[in-house]
């Protein structure tokens, strides 16, 4: 095979978005205007049924203007960098700008800052073409076929340009790489699943990851039924992070201060836990941190949870002014920590476990309440009896209806944080847990 | 020199694609233009003006799939992708186990253009602007609430398709929607009440046909009504639901397990798969009797109904549940064949130039019934009334769901009477749809849309809209959604 894609496209560089910014400054009659880009090259291969079944590669370059009269503002973006085009995204965020209400709550851009420089740019990463991603493809498939079992996956690799600047001299540019796989493997009703992202393709151990699915699926077979109940439970990392994206996505500064979070008036307070640590953590090698965020602010290591106290909310620049939040931390490479000694594995977990369900992962995780984030979801891809130190059954998938702000007051046992990523959360690392309480309210039929 | 048309771009593409052997390919140029406003707590807090324009190609060879796309449209790029998707194509068929059969589609050539009374990017900014200040205000007028929300969205998308076999389709689309939100507070505790026009392939009309004003003040009111109501005692239930409501239980329950390609394994790892097996088509009891659900993406202003999909093949009506049986599936022409169907339904659609299009929910809709509202009230003697959306999910195969709503009324011995908090119902989809005894008539029927369906990996956003007349379903499992 013969690809073409190893010397395209070639994407917006640092220098190419310094001009185009500069020519949309040049041209702009505004107060104020911030110019941001970006340039994304993603390819993706699909399996199902042990065959490939999609291939696609796509590049899409995406410049965006946003200019200020006094607190009038408006904003529009083009996919074309010609300069003609350019011009007239400027004229119309010129045009939205004069005939917008004056917004109380806007800002100028933020001044202009020394961006952290991280390793996202993993050249392995952005030049894995088609050939790479089938590869992998087939490596998971061979596996499966060779155990008679039904694969269906993906994998991807892309690299993004993004670019943020603005007329006062703030300039950041970044190139971030991403790989990433995921396999569900079928052994007639029963499923295992595993799934890496990670900015270096070579890092998402294929072969390690399909041998955990089939593993899975294999165990999965004849699946018996278990009452809705509460029972004890071990949550595999995927499961942890599933529940813990929530509350993240829950902690909205605007809502705390307005009184519609689930964290009113708990600033400072015991939330979960008092061994529980969330830290953002961009600089670690195995998450996805970057140098800045879409507002131009630089990310940062913060802490959010110490020791199960509730230190950090998420602010928008006006919130954060109004409540005297000078430096707004980020948390876009999240990493939730347990003190005390920690078990090494999900199977040290199961060994010391007299009884409970093992869940290797949630699906569909939705909130019920956003005033005491009780979510539901379902277990999916791998979900077992535990008794005596060993997994006995798999059992039928149940849908939860928990708020992890219940659960993660006390954790049983834990292990040390471990990569964790699933199809709707973004890529965290958690400790696998064995929580004494969880309630699963029905069961479904397989 | 000047700048090539759309058609000549398509033919250098179709061109590359016929030489390269392959026995397949099309292209979708795309010009998709966005104007959304978004107001929050009595504030325009954005309006954005998206134009994104590109173009994809797709190519099948010896039974293999590829595609490319780019927003990069010029006489190098355009060659260049249509190269590429050839290349990807021949990668994937040298691992290809099963070659992939299209399903006949007459070739077509047509233009197909939304019917606008007032086209919407012609509307002045400010007065869409003072529309929603003006509904922010209302919506605050009622004391107790807290927080505010209206938006308004707009989009045109001009789109070319061509294929080597010969189909030339031109789009004009339009679409539109607004809303808006009161958030009441209320003993340390909060609700929300909404009020939202659909989601309709229509002119600026969609939103000056809804009176916005009048419907800030009543879901004000409710608002407080709804965070000082009582919450909902667990228990079984009967439950009338409004179409709003049915139309994301539709969609979550009847609409993805009739999607073909998830219940042939497709999208195994990621939406999931579907209970409705091909073997029970024909012969599996979904519903009761009262339960006909039929794909229309031939009903004007639905977002389903372009005339054309992305396969090329036009737009149809079809059963997919007839008198409570299974009957049929959303099909594209890959997958169609797979079960002995000599035609697709036409419900293969791309989100944008840069995906390859994918099997989606049709129209699916439930059909009337007979039945007037009061009536279908009337015969319950401890129920719930429930509008609107809330909480929901649902398995991987589409079995156990568990819904809440965005507003609840006990109904006692026939009688609608006061509102109620954090209700929500769980079931078995058959088992649900079982308990079915009542639709109401055509007049109460409404249509409400989607734009924000996800499915596939790469993941992307469906339209579709689903229509339903207020129905009534016996004996159903609700709990209060709040901890313990």
């Amino acid at each position: 095979m013969t690809v073409v894609s190893g010397k395209w496209p070639k994407m917006t560089t640092r220098d190419e978005f310094r001009f185009l910014s500069d020519l949309v400054f040049t041209r702009s009659s505004a107060d104020h205007t911030m110019v941001s880009l970006r340039d994304h090259h993603a390819g993706t291969t699909r399996f199902a049924n042990n065959q490939i079944i999609q291939n696609v590669d796509a590049r899409r370059g995406i410049l965006t203007v946003t200019v200020a009269f006094d607190r009038q503002h408006g904003t529009a973006s083009t996919t074309d960098f010609t300069a003609g085009s350019i011009q007239d995204t400027l004229a119309r965020a010129e045009r939205i700008a004069r005939v917008s209400p004056a917004d109380p709550e806007y800002l100028p851009p933020p001044d202009p800052c020394s961006f952290p420089i991280r390793d996202t740019a993993k050249s392995e990463t952005v030049a894995a073409g088609p050939v790479k991603r089938l590869e992998y493809a087939n490596e998971a498939i061979g596996h499966c076929r060779m155990e008679n079992l039904m694969a269906a996956g993906v994998v991807s690799s892309s690299g993004t340009a993004v670019g943020i600047a603005a007329d006062n001299g703030l300039f950041g540019y970044e190139y971030r790489a991403d790989g990433r796989f995921s396999l569900t493997v079928q052994a007639g009703d029963a499923t295992g699943w595993s799934a890496a992202a990670h900015r270096s393709i070579d890092h998402l151990k294929v072969q390690e990851r399909t041998l955990a699915a089939i593993a899975k699926a294999k165990r999965g077979r004849d699946a018996c039924e278990l009452p809705a109940g509460r029972y004890p439970v071990i949550l595999e990392p995927a499961a942890v992070a599933g529940l813990w994206t929530w509350l993240i996505w829950s902690l909205d500064a605007k809502s705390y201060v307005k009184g519609t979070s689930p964290f009113a008036g708990k600033l400072g307070q015991v939330i979960v836990d008092e061994r529980l640590t969330l830290r953002n953590d961009p600089d670690h090698t195995d998450l996805l941190g970057e140098g800045m965020t879409h507002e131009g602010l630089p990310s940062i290591p913060s802490v959010w949870i110490d020791h199960g106290v509730l230190k950090q909310l998420a602010y928008d620049r006006f919130t954060a002014k109004a409540e005297g939040v000078h430096a707004i931390p980020t948390l876009e490479a999240p990493a939730l920590s347990m003190d005390g000694l920690s078990l090494h594995s999900v199977q040290d977990l199961i060994k010391n476990t007299e009884r409970a369900i093992l869940v290797a992962n949630f699906w569909y995780i939705r909130p019920v309440n956003p005033r005491d984030l009780m979510l539901t979801g379902m277990t999916r891809d791998g979900t077992f009896l535990v008794e005596k130190g060993e997994i006995v059954s798999p059992v039928k998938n149940f849908r939860f209806h928990e708020s992890p702000l219940r659960v993660f007051q006390h954790l049983s046992a834990w292990t040390a944080p471990m990569e964790a990523v699933n199809s709707e959360t973004r890529k965290m690392l958690v400790p696998a847990v064995a929580l004494p309480h969880f309630y699963f309210s029905s069961v479904t039929r397989f | 020199m000047s700048t090539p048309t759309w058609d000549e771009f398509a033919e250098l593409a179709l061109k590359r694609i016929t030489v390269s052997g392959a026995e397949y390919g099309d292209m979708r140029i795309q010009d998709s233009h966005t104007e959304h406003m978004e107001g929050e707590d009595r504030r325009i807090a954005s309006i954005r003006d998206v134009r994104d324009i590109g173009f994809g190609v797709r190519v099948l060879y010896h039974g293999a799939w590829g595609f490319a796309a780019s927003s990069i449209l010029s006489l190098e790029e355009v060659p260049r992708i249509a190269d590429l998707a050839v290349e990807i194509a021949r990668g994937s068929a040298s691992v290809a186990l099963e070659k992939v059969r299209l399903a006949p589609e007459p070739v077509h050539r047509d233009r197909i253009v939304t019917p606008y009374r007032i086209d919407p990017f012609s509307v002045p900014l400010e007065k869409k602007a003072d529309l929603l200040l003006n509904t922010m205000e209302t919506l605050h007028r009622q004391p107790g609430i807290a927080r505010s929300n209206a938006s308004l969205w707009v989009r045109r998308d001009k789109k070319l398709f061509v294929s080597t076999e010969g189909s030339h389709l031109e789009f004009d689309l339009l679409a539109g929607q607004g809303d808006c939100t009161a958030t009441a507070l209320y003993d340390s505790r909060f609700a929300s009440r909404s009020f939202n026009t659909p989601h309709l392939r229509k002119g600026y009309e969609v939103i000056e046909e809804a009176d916005f004003l009048r419907e800030a003040s009543r879901v004000a009111d409710q608002a407080v009504e709804k965070v000082k109501a009582p919450a909902v005692d667990a228990g079984q239930y009967d439950l009338v639901l409004d179409p709003e409501h049915l139309s994301l239980t539709i969609h979550e329950s009847c609409g993805h397990p009739s999607e073909l390609d998830r219940a042939l394994g497709y999208e195994a790892n990621y939406a999931g798969t579907s209970f409705l097996t091909t073997e029970k088509r024909g012969n599996f009891r979904y519903g009761s009797r009262y339960v006909n659900l039929v794909a229309d993406n031939t009903e004007p202003e639905t977002l389903a109904a372009t005339g054309f999909d992305d396969d090329g093949v036009q737009c149809q009506r079809w059963d997919i549940v007839r008198d409570g049986i299974f009957v049929g599936y959303c099909t594209n022409r890959e997958v169609a064949p797979k079960i002995g169907e000599s035609r697709s339904r036409g419900s293969n659609r791309a989100d944008g130039w840069e995906n390859i299009p994918i099997v989606r929910i049709a129209n699916i809709g439930l059909e009337p019934g007979s039945a007037t509202v009061e009536q279908l009230i009337a015969d319950v003697k401890r129920g719930i009334y429930i509008e609107g959306h809330g909480s929901y999910s649902i398995d991987q195969r589409r079995y156990n769901f568990q819904f809440g709503g965005d507003a609840f009324w006990l109904i006692e011995n026939g009688r609608r009477t006061h509102m109620l908090r954090d209700v929500i119902y769980h079931g078995i989809t058959p088992e649900f749809w079982n308990s079915c005894d009542g639709v109401a008539d055509r007049s109460f029927r409404r249509r409400y849309g989607f734009i924000t369906c996800g499915k596939g990996q790469p993941g992307q956003s469906g339209w579709m809209t689903h229509a339903a007349s207020p129905a009534r379903f016996r004996r159903v499992q609700v709990i209060r959604g709040e901890g313990s």
